[in-house]
């Protein structure tokens, strides 16, 4: 399983763009980061903002950079989840590679540990790191009165790239050509967010926005991060049909792995 | 296509030593159903080969066979064992001693040669280190030493062909699982596969089972075959032997006292039956080579118009099985040839 990821996670970095999605994911940290320094220092604050509102790092804040930071891993999970799984299939490579000792389970697993390392590596781990530099630039009671603040990052962006890894995963395995992969991850959560929204609007229903992964998600974050949930358009869920939504669906995407990752698709006798 | 590397390497320090005692796969009324149909009906039998083939129109499941010994099919009825394991219990372990090489175009295209046959080995448990250094080995030894830096989209179908031959090498196999391994090569291309699973064979070092259609691979390659019809055994036959058995069957077509000439040759220790119009037949024994016929023929002043020594070719043995399957459809036992 090691071996897989290892070659998985290479072959991803072996792209430029790659490595330039994984840059542009570093500037808002770095935004956010400044922000934060800004908000606790005084002079700068003085010298810069000049009596202005100062910056309120507080769960707000940080829901900000939960969502910046996850939208951006959807852009690296599109881009680089392909690359993980399609050149495997369009050189018909899972009879060779499964003829080896390891198992369909095994062999998704692998690209999947490879795919929720770099997803991690824009998600919870800045998210976890802005809030360590916050709880060392506050005064100390901040970080122990905060801890679940940390708590739901870390539980928010690992439901986001758990999910998002597999069903980058899944729609991979099922098409070929990696750039239709591509647009197909992005379709797959604005078209079904379209589609949503008008079964919202047309049946009169706020359940249509089960299908919206954008409105599920920030309502997911913000109970997470402990900040009211906003009533936006009627848009807000309970929490229940939420995880079960997400959950239905990775079960969805692991059953489209099931049926694609195989040593023989046909048998020809 | 020619050799695109330097000579070929050692073998030795690719493939393990490896007894020749071992019965290398046992069926025992192995019956496996796809998609609710039965593809293989109660095969039973022990093969023991050093080279064995299997041999089958397409349909008779030669391929369901294959990936059933690989742990892809579980058995529905009946157990097979590959190397002493069971084919689905110790899967892992048999993928561990297993080298297969697919019929079809099976690569990453994205990678190069020697990256591609490192990661085999690898995924087969070998430390990188060593992986590497057999990844390299394994390419020389098939002739893409030269190649092997370079992508592997990038190969002829005579290297696609050889580059899966070498992952399937590269962890030093037990056993060497071929399938189709001279499809759609040229001539010159097919030549240089068919040495290179000989020299195989020839070290001792690996078993190979070899699926073809051709019949002449087989032929060149195996001391035994299977042949498969309809998910069946048709026949399980020890070629060597066979070809051994053929070479003392002799037919004559003579002119002269037969009768005397025939009473000779008995002497000899022959079998000998004789028929109208000056024709024998005759079963030499060991140690009586044709050549004794000729003598004792012209001693007895008979004419030998005509001398057929019966060589057995895998055709034949081939077409007597397809007849006898078709004669024994209902009751279905193998045969022995």
């Amino acid at each position: 399983m090691l071996v897989l990821a290892h070659y998985a996670l290479a072959e991803a970095w072996s792209s430029k763009i790659t490595v330039g999605l994984l840059v542009l994911c570093v500037l808002p940290f770095i935004l956010f980061l400044v922000g934060i320094y800004l908000a606790n220092n005084p002079l700068a604050r003085m010298l810069i903002f000049k009596g202005a509102p100062a910056i309120l790092v507080d769960a707000g804040y940080f829901l900000k950079i939960l969502q910046v930071q996850s939208w951006l891993a959807l852009v690296l999970c599109a881009w680089v989840a392909p690359r993980l799984i399609s050149f495997d299939l369009a050189d018909n490579a899972l009879p060779i590679l499964l003829s080896h000792p390891i198992s369909r389970p095994t062999y998704v697993f692998g690209k999947f540990i490879a795919l929720f390392g770099i997803l991690s590596a824009v998600t919870w781990v800045p998210a976890l790191i802005l809030f360590g530099y916050e709880g060392y630039s506050s005064p100390q009671p901040w970080f122990s009165a905060h801890l679940s603040l940390a708590a739901g990052l870390l539980t928010g962006s690992l439901v986001w790239i758990v999910f998002l890894s597999i069903l980058g995963l899944a729609l991979s395995a099922w098409v070929k050509w990696r750039v239709v992969a591509t647009g197909l991850i992005f379709a797959s959560i604005f078209v079904s967010a379209a589609v949503g929204s008008m079964m919202k609007v047309v049946l009169r229903t706020r359940w249509g926005m089960l299908l919206n992964l954008p409105v599920m998600m920030t309502s997911l974050w913000q109970r997470l991060l402990g900040l009211p949930v906003l009533e936006l358009r009627g848009e807000s869920l309970p929490l229940a049909p939420i995880l079960l939504a997400l959950t239905l669906a990775c079960v969805c995407f692991l059953v489209m792995l099931n049926a694609r990752i195989r040593a023989r698709g046909v048998v020809r006798g | 296509m020619g050799r695109t590397g330097p000579q070929t390497t050692e073998l030795k320090p690719i493939l393990q030593t490896y007894g020749n005692s071992m019965a290398v796969i046992e069926l025992e009324g192995l019956e496996v159903q796809l998609a609710g149909r039965s593809i293989l009906k109660g095969l039973s039998g022990t093969l023991e080969g050093k080279a064995i083939g299997l041999l089958g129109p397409n349909g008779a499941g030669k391929s369901t066979l294959i990936n059933t010994l690989l742990g892809f099919h579980k058995p529905f009825r009946g157990t097979a064992r590959v190397l002493g394991m069971d084919v689905y219990l110790d899967r892992d372990r048999i993928r561990e001693a297993v080298g297969y090489m697919p019929e079809n175009d099976s690569f990453i295209g994205n990678m190069s040669g020697v990256r591609f046959v490192r990661y085999m080995a690898e995924l087969a448990g070998l430390a990188p280190g060593i992986a590497l250094e057999r990844a390299h080995e394994a390419l020389f030894y098939v002739g893409l030493g030269e190649v092997r830096y370079r992508k592997v989209s990038t190969y002829s179908l005579g290297m696609k062909q050889l580059i899966k031959l070498a992952q399937a090498l590269a962890h030093g196999p037990r056993l060497l699982i071929l399938d189709e391994p001279t499809n759609g090569l040229d001539p010159l291309a097919r030549q240089r596969m068919i040495k290179l699973i000989q020299e195989i064979r020839a070290e001792g070092s690996a078993r190979v089972l070899m699926s073809s259609h051709m019949l002449r691979d087989i032929d060149e390659i195996c001391d035994e075959v299977l042949i498969l019809k309809d998910g069946r055994i048709a026949a399980l036959s020890n070629i060597e032997a066979e070809r051994r058995s053929n070479r003392s069957f002799i037919e004559l077509e003579t002119v002269g006292p037969v009768t005397e000439f025939a009473a000779h040759l008995r002497s000899l220790g022959c079998d000998s039956a004789s028929f109208p119009d000056g024709r024998m037949k005759l079963v030499l024994p060991d140690g009586v080579e044709s050549r004794t016929v000729y003598r004792i023929a012209a001693q007895q002043g008979v004419q030998i118009r005509r001398m057929n020594q019966r060589r057995d070719s895998l055709e034949d043995i081939f077409l007597r099985a397809m007849d006898n399957s078709m004669e024994s459809r209902t009751e279905a036992p193998a045969v022995r040839l």
